[in-house]
């Protein structure tokens, strides 16, 4: 209609819409009820007929409003229908419905049968007869039928985990075309090229000359992962896809066997048409993976399987050789864990440990390999004997160790000794690997002519030993011979992991063998797929456990899959669906795609064919958005007509709650991201200036006076700070230390008060950890004139005892004359304050060392956590704005007041230098030492 | 829409420390109130302040040199005595006057449009108990018509509120008060919106003035019902009672209604006139400190020139 993709399922109710002049009319001359107002004066005009009554109109936006709420309902009515489904192309022969049923076609599977059920209800109407062919069945002939059948085909048709071969449909084409000329053809192709899609639409043009046939594709085609790989750090899933276009970005998902969801990943192809991804995962959970798949993409394609073949074996090491890192060429560890690391974790004891074999076995590895190491009776021998019958694979090297004195840990009886090829004293060559035996796990390998072993240990010639022989020299001696004990493996090599009796080891046949030998570690638990239990693994065949269906689910299998032969990589088709095969712990996993495998996008240009979008969207009934515009138009109404009479006004502030809801509603509708940058960030702005700046500060006492003196003391030993030193502190602060943190402040000043609460033991554990952490706490306790020498304790000083009793407070000494503290920036005699009597207290020193003796200052290793004194510093270097002093010293003077001044310099210094001052009394030394 | 008004609920109508405290803070604004009364010398009730001139009382005044033709009994002897001239003790002038407040508290009172502030009950309660602050503390008595007798305590805003409260309380107010005479020699001030029937009110004052007392009326109106800014289509509601008025197109009576309320207001005026007392409009988007200072100066004119009130301190 009108160039729109829209169409009416009843256009007569259309009809209605000339009602609406009439409605106009009617609506014009119906208005509102009026605004009441209360009117106290009215009495004097309550006799007025009114002179003048014009007639009220309703306004012109409510009249449009309303008709608008009218229109949208008859449009409603009508059944508006966006994008309606596309008509048929008049015919009268039968329509043969192709449709592509790989895994490119069930992402929109729903979508082409829907598109395929449109055309197949078009052609009932018009009676002719209707087929469909799948391709994956496209063998199978198949007889024109009525719709309601196709239909009910069509339905029951679920798309298959593999891309079939179109091309086996021709013959069933040709002969359709056969019977019936006239037949259309409809193709719905998924867009892929993968299944000669280009041959069959060749051969579909040449068939079909005289009608041609339609092609309907979907311009997007599915992102499919094809291969993965156990890399060391992680796991590498190839992404493939067959446009350079499109979103190309989504995340992977990995799961368990269970289904469970182990780990994702996100991937991005750009404009490539090739990724990858990586699931980084500890190597435990990366083994557990069973199955990847592309988040919200259903399609077999979209999903890969992993079996025990991408499991990432852990592989212990242990030499018996004393390893010498410096010397890496001469460990056999180090060819080992070479030869290894793509494929397996490795697992070392690099020195230093008592028993590397118990330690290795906690670790609880596949596979433990010796190299020329004896295993004695003892603990070690038990517990490998154990490892082994639980399952575990156990790899010897031979060795001058394991030559001398064989244990029972080797498939074979040894003998003492050994033998040497090509030596000085022997006329034999160096030996070369025979061909491997069809049984060997290393069958299929081929041995190269460099590898050549010029040494070796024998085995006794025991009447089994060409069973447990895996490999062997070109004389029949064996190179490899393994033995199955309990439910595991023990193998050895007959010569040594490095280079000293072959060059095996620099071999890439030996990476190969060693792979073999890691992946064997898995299937050893069940005999009868045990390639080492010497079973006819050709004959093998794995029966189908559980298969992908076409949307990516995995399930039962379905009757006509088939067992895959064992060993054999197999190709995906109708006969072997993707999907698990074999017994439940040894699963061998067909991929819908594999490492290789590429998508390619469907090309049909210069071919005779009727090309179709597959309907671009889907067809959308319009009806129900109308009817919710009619509504909210029908409520907007309401609203302006109760506005409109004066119901709103003195509601106003309701109406605007009620309209903030409204939009408070919507916005939370829509998922915010939230916003959590100051998540976590629970710094108060105190703490954050104190971090910014260094700042002096005081232990609030709660007594305001004090607390004033204490502030008003530090902001005037930062102006001396500031003004005589080169440190610039920030304002002095008053900390309560059971509430804030005081990690900033690198010096605590406490005055004592004794009538102060003793702080809580939370809060002392607070002090104590600063102090343990660095800082210096001085106690002031103010008391210089009270204290009398072995009186008692004055009541302050008592209050600190108590405090400190639950503080691990270091042994402490009056201060000595030589010590740093007094050397920090003045040289001082000791700390005044308003008083001079009273003693300072310090940590003890170390006591003075010969060397020390005749130094002029001492200093511990740190500073020291505490000070105490009695001399009120606070109180002597307390100023008023003006810098006048604010209280009288004892004795007095100008002189007690400077040298206050340059204690509090001092200690402020001692404490951010520590002893710095001590080391530099060595500087003339150090220059004479430099002169020299 | 430009209009908007409303009827205050009776929940609203209660008369509260918002009022009072408003009333307060108002007449703290202004200085004590004394009332000037053409008859004070006659009047039977003593006050307990001087009227800061020379009068009846007991309190000094000052003392003045004797004139020729005086009583000699006025003779202070003590002061004459200390020089040559003989000198008069004056008495401070003491003298009370009594006003009796009636504040409208009809449902048309409780009316409010969206172009003032408060409504005219609110205004009226709080000019009527601001006006009884002031006079208090001015030294006069103040009484509730009708209500209560005469008071002269420092808490006469609660005293008056209290009463109003009681009253409302018990009963829905008339929009006019009782004709019941107010004494000789006392003052009414009557706060209303006076929308009653001019008959109704003439009788009334009449009555209230029958024994000669001086009085004035406080008009209280909102500038809705003084502008009449409707227009289309409106339906009006009378608030006592319970009658409609549907108007097609407001604005075309704007201009009868100015004329009859002009009408009404002049009748009312001419009342007045009649007994003597004054009539004052008072719209409440106003400030109500205007109204006070009208009202305090109708009631003392005097006090414009600054020499009849003042700190007494």
């Amino acid at each position: 209609m009108l160039g729109l993709p829209l169409a009416f399922a009843v256009p007569a109710v259309l009809g209605a819409l000339a009602l609406l002049p009439v409605l106009y009319l009617l609506l014009r001359v119906t208005p509102p009820r009026p605004q009441s107002i209360p009117f106290p004066p009215l009495r004097l005009i309550l006799d007025q007929r009114p002179r003048q009554e014009t007639p009220s109109r309703t306004p012109l936006w409510l009249l449009l409003l309303r008709l608008a709420v009218a229109a949208a309902i008859i449009l409603a009515m009508a059944g508006p229908i966006w994008n309606p489904p596309a008509a048929l192309r008049n015919g009268v022969g039968p329509l043969v419905i192709l449709l592509d049923d790989g895994f490119a076609a069930a992402p929109t599977w729903a979508r082409r049968i829907a598109a395929a059920g449109e055309r197949a209800a078009a052609a009932e109407r018009d009676g002719r007869p209707t087929a469909v062919v799948p391709m994956s069945e496209g063998a199978r002939a198949v007889q024109p039928g009525s719709a309601s059948q196709t239909i009910e085909r069509l339905r029951a048709l679920r798309p298959q985990p593999f891309e079939p071969d179109r091309m086996q449909a021709i013959p069933v084409i040709e002969h359709l075309l056969a019977t019936s000329p006239d037949a259309d053809l409809v193709w719905i192709a998924d867009g892929l090229e993968n299944g000669h899609a280009r041959n069959f639409a060749e051969r579909l043009a040449a068939l079909t000359t005289k009608h041609p046939a339609s092609v309907l594709s979907s311009g997007s085609t599915p992102d499919a992962l094809a291969g993965s790989d156990n890399r060391p750090d992680a796991l590498d899933i190839r992404l493939v896809r067959a446009n350079e276009t499109g979103p190309g970005s989504g995340r992977l998902h990995a799961f368990d066997m269970k289904g469970l969801a182990i780990g994702d990943a996100d991937f991005a192809f750009g404009t490539a048409r090739e990724t990858h991804a990586s699931l980084n995962l500890p190597v435990e959970l990366r083994n557990e993976i069973a199955r990847v798949a592309i988040e919200g993409e259903d399609s077999a394609g979209a999903v890969t399987l992993l079996d025990s073949r991408w499991k990432r074996r852990r592989v212990g090491l242990v030499s018996g050789t004393t390893a010498d890192v410096a010397q890496p060429l001469l460990s056999p560890t180090f060819y080992l864990a070479k030869a290894l690391a793509p494929f397996a974790d490795i697992r070392e004891i690099r020195s230093g440990s008592a028993d590397p074999i118990a330690a290795l076995l906690d670790e609880k590895p596949s596979v433990m390999m010796l190299a020329d190491l004896n295993v004695g009776p003892g603990i070690d021998h038990d517990r490998l004997a154990s490892f082994v019958e639980d399952g575990g694979v156990l790899v010897r090297f031979a060795g001058v160790r394991l030559a001398g004195a064989a244990d029972d840990l080797v498939p074979v009886a040894l003998r003492r000794g050994g033998r040497t090829f090509g030596g000085a004293l022997s006329w034999d060559q160096p030996k070369a690997l025979a061909a491997f035996d069809a049984k060997s796990p290393f069958a299929g390998l081929t041995p190269h002519e460099e590898v050549t072993v010029t040494r070796q240990v024998l085995a006794e010639p025991d009447p089994g030993l060409s069973d447990k022989t895996w490999a062997q020299l070109t004389d029949g001696t064996p190179l490899v011979t393994a033995e199955k004990r309990g439910k595991g493996l023990v193998i050895l090599f007959h010569v040594t992991a490095d280079t000293t009796w072959s060059n095996l080891p620099l071999s890439g046949l030996f990476v190969a063998m060693l792979r073999r030998i890691v992946d064997l570690s898995s299937t050893t638990a069940d005999p009868k797929t045990s390639r080492a239990a010497g079973a006819d693994q050709n004959a093998a065949t794995l029966a189908p456990t559980r298969i992908l269906d076409g949307f990516g689910t995995l399930g039962s299998p379905p009757a006509s899959a088939k067992p895959i032969a064992a060993g054999v990589p197999t190709p995906p088709s109708l006969d072997h669906p993707p999907g698990f095969y074999g017994p439940a712990d040894g699963l061998v996993a067909v991929n819908a795609l594999n490492a290789g495998d590429t998508l390619t996008p469907l090309d049909l240009s210069g071919l005779p064919l009727d090309r179709q979008a597959l309907a671009a969207s889907e067809p959308i009934d319009l009806r129900a958005a109308l009817v919710t515009l009619a509504l909210i138009a029908f409520l907007l109404d309401a609203l302006a007509t109760l506005w409109l009479s004066g119901g709103l006004r003195l509601r106003r502030t309701a109406a605007t709650a009620a309209a903030l809801l409204i939009v408070v509603g919507g916005l939370s509708a829509v998922p915010a991201r939230p916003a959590r940058a100051e998540d976590g960030l629970n710094v108060s702005k105190q703490d954050m200036q104190s971090a910014l700046s260094v700042r002096l500060a005081y232990v609030v006492s709660g007594n305001a006076s004090l607390d004033n003196t204490s502030h008003q003391g530090l902001v005037a030993l930062s102006h001396a700070l500031a003004d005589r030193t080169s440190l610039t502190p920030g304002d002095p602060i008053g900390v309560d230390p059971a509430r804030d943190e005081l990690a900033f402040y690198p010096l605590l000043y406490w005055p004592i008060l004794d009538t102060a609460p003793q702080p809580s033991s939370a809060a002392k554990a607070r002090i104590a950890a600063y102090m343990k952490q660095g800082g210096t706490i001085v106690f002031d306790t103010r008391d210089a004139l009270a204290q009398r020498p072995g009186g008692p304790p004055t009541p302050e000083g008592a209050w600190l005892r108590d405090l400190l009793s639950g503080v691990d407070v270091p042994e402490i000494e009056p201060l000595p004359a030589d010590h740093v503290v007094t050397r920090t920036f003045y040289i001082l005699a000791g700390f005044v304050g308003r008083y001079a009597t009273a003693q300072t207290w310090i940590e003890a020193l170390p006591p003075v060392s010969a060397t020390e003796a005749n130094r002029p200052a001492r200093a511990g290793d740190s500073v020291s956590p505490i000070v105490i004194t009695g001399n009120d510093l606070a109180g002597a270097w307390a100023a008023d704005a003006e810098g006048q002093p604010l209280f009288p010293l004892v004795p007095g003077g100008a002189r007690q007041r400077e040298l206050a001044l340059r204690g509090g310099v001092n200690l402020v210094m001692y404490t951010l230098t520590g002893n710095y001052k001590a080391d530099q009394v060595h500087v003339h030394d150090l220059l004479e030492r430099l002169a020299r | 829409m430009a209009t908007q008004a409303r009827l205050h609920g009776t929940d609203e109508r209660v008369i509260g420390a918002n009022q009072r405290h408003a009333a307060l803070d108002l007449a703290r604004r202004l200085p004590a109130l004394v009332v000037s009364a053409q008859h004070i010398a006659a009047s039977v009730a003593h006050g307990v302040h001087g009227r800061r001139r020379a009068g009846m009382g007991e309190s000094f005044w000052q003392f003045r040199p004797f004139m020729a033709g005086e009583s000699a009994g006025g003779i202070d002897w003590r002061r004459s005595a200390r020089d040559d001239r003989t000198y008069v003790r004056e008495r401070e002038w003491e003298a009370v006057q009594t006003i009796w407040l009636w504040i409208d508290r009809s449902p048309s009172m409780a009316y409010q449009s969206n172009l003032a502030p408060q409504s005219k009950l609110d205004r009226g309660l709080v000019l009527g108990l601001a006006a009884a602050d002031l006079l208090v503390r001015g030294g006069e008595r103040v009484g509730l018509h009708g209500l209560t007798r005469a008071f002269a305590t420092r808490g006469i805003i609660d005293r008056l509120a209290e009463a109003l409260a009681v009253a409302d309380r018990v009963g829905v107010a008339e929009d006019l008060p009782s004709s019941q005479p107010l004494p000789a020699r006392s003052r009414g001030v009557l706060i209303g919106d006076f929308l009653a029937d001019p008959q109704a009110i003439a009788a009334t004052l009449k009555g209230l003035a029958s024994a000669g007392a001086q009085g004035q009326i406080v008009l209280i109106a909102d500038p809705l019902e003084e502008t009449f800014p409707f227009e289309g289509h409106v339906e009006l509601r009378d608030s006592d009672t319970s009658a409609r008025l549907r108007l097609g197109e407001a604005s075309a009576l704007r201009t009868t209604y100015l004329e009859r309320l002009a009408a009404h207001r002049d009748a009312l005026r001419a009342v007045a006139r009649s007994i003597g007392w004054t009539v004052m409009i008072h719209r409440t988007d106003q400030s109500a400190a205007h109204a006070l200072l009208a009202l305090a100066s109708g009631l003392a004119p005097a006090m414009l020139d600054g020499s009849a009130f003042g700190g007494r301190g």
